[in-house]
């Protein structure tokens, strides 16, 4: 067992789950997301980032670069919520499905990510 | 990946980024779960926008108080738990940063990132020195003004920094690294296609066939000059196909050889190199007993000079770094010196070398042989160019200075093609014909006629190259007329004619030029301006050719325009 890999392999997975986590529910009602979840899920997706610099195979930069999209989507979803929170005066149902919608990207970014890793797990031999 | 520096500065921020990250999100999540109050005394919870937008400029240190509202006690804990936090963070990631600027192996790589780029966009023909030191100074310096660019590896770190300083123009690309290793001559671009030569003088003979062995694998069509010092090695040299091997102590045997047996061939050579058309009277070497001091590598090709040239002579073996630990001076000529000195006959010698790898002894055997012998003939080794005016100044009739002719003999190898060959076909003659070639020069032209090489193409010949395309018939007779008057000719001598079929000595008046050839020419400085008018220039040439004006337009007269 390699402690690198579970860690790794720890937040990739988490970065899926938390945005998943985020987004499952009503897109056209901020009641069912949580902002702790939508917060929760940017913080983890950068550590995801972070981790996976540096890895200079082919499949390394494929990852990180899932990551990246996963990441502007997610950071993109918040701004979009604060900007129509304190910009625009409220949530409207335009920027509420975007909040949303957003975060489904992201989503589908970490899940290609995560099978990507899998992949990649099944193919090694140690 | 083409840059290792990116790659270090990822690899080396990745724990700074992490902390900066988990400090972060720790003191947001923190300040959006304890409730505070507004300023009509409700509860609130900071929402995450407040919370991020606060500890930014907490973490930062910029500090702009607390926002929205007043801060309740239970948030001042977390806040002042949390300014700890993050500016340890914050200062870690910066600190990262910082020892990242001043990092060697980052530094070393933005090197070697701006040495590639810099060799790959040289757009001219250029050559790799190997080893920075006064011979390759010389002929970078020399090739410079030809136009030659150059790049240069050397393993030590000062010596780059001297190229720097030195301030070449046009600029030369430099990088220390080991000069050994096929990565290294990669960088330096021997796979480029306007990479004409690769220098290697370095002084380990085995170190030089071992660079030369890579090059020749790594680049077949490339020029490698190396040198080599002793016969084996030469032989290894040419049996792996290096066609230009130098060996400075086998050119000095053979100039000595020549100055004995030959001197105006010996004066034809030293003229190609900038010496003036003249044997001085103290030029003449004396017929003799000679004595050499000095018997490692430079002695002895002295001495086959000499023993080729039938001259009587003597060692006396000094070493000098021996010498100096012994005697714990660099000066010769203690009692026991000057015993040695009587005993090799220095009262009936006609002439001493001083040999030794140490100028200051070389001097003082002179001077102390010049006192026992007033009348000897004095030849001193000059190991570094640069204190060349102590010798000057301590009267010496003759001074070899081997990285002179170390660097003369590259540039013209390099430079000057021709000039090369031609010192290869004078050393086969005799001193009869040298003496009247001194002769036909000097009487043509003067004391110090100038060489030059030129080659008949439209670079640099456009309107001879052009005729000669045309298929008109131009011997050597006619690029010798004057563009004033074309029953006369200019002070002007063509010493080699070379094309891919021969090369002709002295070529005859009647030869008549090819497309492509080569010329060496020696001529004043007049007739070198009306010679280049000549091949450049179509009226001038259709002047020279058939003595008559060329006009154009309706009477169609300049059968060189077509």
């Amino acid at each position: 067992m390699n402690i690198q890999k579970v860690i790794s392999g720890f937040f990739f997975i988490l970065a899926m789950t938390t945005n998943f986590g985020f987004f499952y529910g009503d897109p056209a009602n901020l009641d069912y997301h949580s902002k702790y979840e939508l917060f929760a899920a940017i913080i983890v997706n950068l550590i995801a980032t972070i981790l996976k610099l540096g890895d200079k195979t082919q499949l390394g930069s494929v990852l990180l670069a899932t990551s990246l999209v996963a990441d502007i989507q997610l950071i993109g979803a918040a701004t979009v919520w604060a900007f129509a929170v304190y910009g625009l005066g409220g949530l409207n149902l335009e920027a509420t499905v975007a909040v949303i919608s957003m975060s489904g990207g992201a989503l589908l970014a970490n899940i290609v990510s995560v099978l990507l890793f899998i992949g990649d797990t099944l193919k090694s031999k140690r | 990946m083409e840059t290792n520096s990116a790659w270090i500065i990822i690899h080396r921020m990745r724990t700074p980024l992490l902390v900066i990250i988990l400090t972060f999100s720790i003191s947001i999540l923190g300040l959006t779960l304890i409730p505070g109050q507004d300023d009509q005394g409700n509860p609130y919870y900071m929402t995450f926008f407040d919370a991020f937008y606060f500890v930014s400029y907490m973490a930062t240190t910029i500090g702009f108080g607390e926002a929205p509202y007043t801060f309740t006690y239970p948030q001042r804990l977390w806040v002042s738990f949390c300014i700890y936090l993050t500016v340890i963070g914050w200062f870690y990631g910066i600190g990262n940063i910082v020892a990242l600027i001043q990092d060697k192996k980052l530094a070393r790589e933005l090197g070697i990132a701006r040495f590639r780029s810099k060799v790959r966009k040289l757009s001219e023909p250029f050559i790799i020195v190997l080893g920075y030191n006064n011979v390759t100074k010389e002929i970078i310096q020399r090739l410079s003004l030809e136009g030659i660019r150059t790049v240069v590896v050397d393993k030590d770190e000062e010596k780059i920094e001297e190229i720097e300083l030195e301030n070449f123009i046009p600029e030369v690309p430099a990088i220390s690294a080991d000069t050994t290793k096929p990565q290294t001559l990669k960088l330096a671009g021997i796979h480029q296609k306007n990479c004409q030569a690769v220098v290697v003088l370095f002084e380990d003979d085995i170190k030089n066939a071992k660079i030369a062995l890579m090059c020749k694998l790594l680049n077949k069509k490339i020029n490698i000059i190396v040198k080599s010092t002793t016969k084996e090695n030469t032989e290894h040299l040419r049996n792996i196909g290096i066609r230009h091997i130098e060996n400075p102590f086998k050119i000095i045997s053979d100039r000595l050889y020549f100055e004995i047996t030959a001197p105006y061939i010996w004066l034809l050579e030293v003229w190609v190199f900038g010496h003036i058309l003249k044997i001085r009277k103290k030029e003449f070497l004396p017929k003799g007993k000679y004595i050499i001091c000095g018997a490692g590598r430079m002695g002895r090709a002295l001495a086959e000079g000499l023993e080729r040239a039938g001259i009587e002579y003597v060692f006396i073996d000094i070493k000098s770094s021996e010498y100096k630990k012994m005697k714990q001076s660099a000066i010769y000529g203690d009692a026991e010196d000057i015993k040695t000195l009587l005993n090799a006959g220095i009262k009936e010698a006609a002439c001493i070398i001083a040999a030794t790898k140490d100028d200051m002894i070389n001097l003082t055997i002179l001077s102390t042989a010049k006192k026992l012998n007033p009348n000897i003939y004095t030849i001193a080794r000059e190991n570094s160019v640069e204190d060349l005016s102590i010798f000057k100044s301590a009267r010496i009739d003759k001074v070899y200075i081997l990285e002179k002719i170390l660097a003369d003999y590259t540039y013209n190898f390099i430079a000057k093609p021709l000039t090369n060959r031609f010192i290869k076909l004078i050393h086969k003659k005799d001193n009869r014909w040298a003496m009247g070639l001194v002769g036909k020069l000097s009487a043509t032209i003067g004391k110090n006629p100038l060489l030059f090489e030129i080659t008949l193409t439209p670079k640099e010949a456009y309107a001879l190259a052009n005729a000669l395309k045309e298929g008109i018939e131009i011997n050597l007779e006619v690029l010798r007329r004057s563009r004033a008057n074309y029953k006369q000719h200019n002070k002007i001598l063509f010493l080699l004619y070379h094309d891919e079929e021969e090369t002709i000595l002295l070529p005859p008046d009647s030869l008549k030029v090819k497309y492509g050839a080569s010329l060496l020419v020696a001529c004043d400085e007049e007739a070198k301006e009306d010679f280049e008018y000549v091949i450049n220039n179509y009226y001038e040439l259709h002047y020279v050719l058939y003595g008559e004006e060329a006009t154009v337009g309706i009477w169609k007269k300049c059968k060189l325009l077509g």
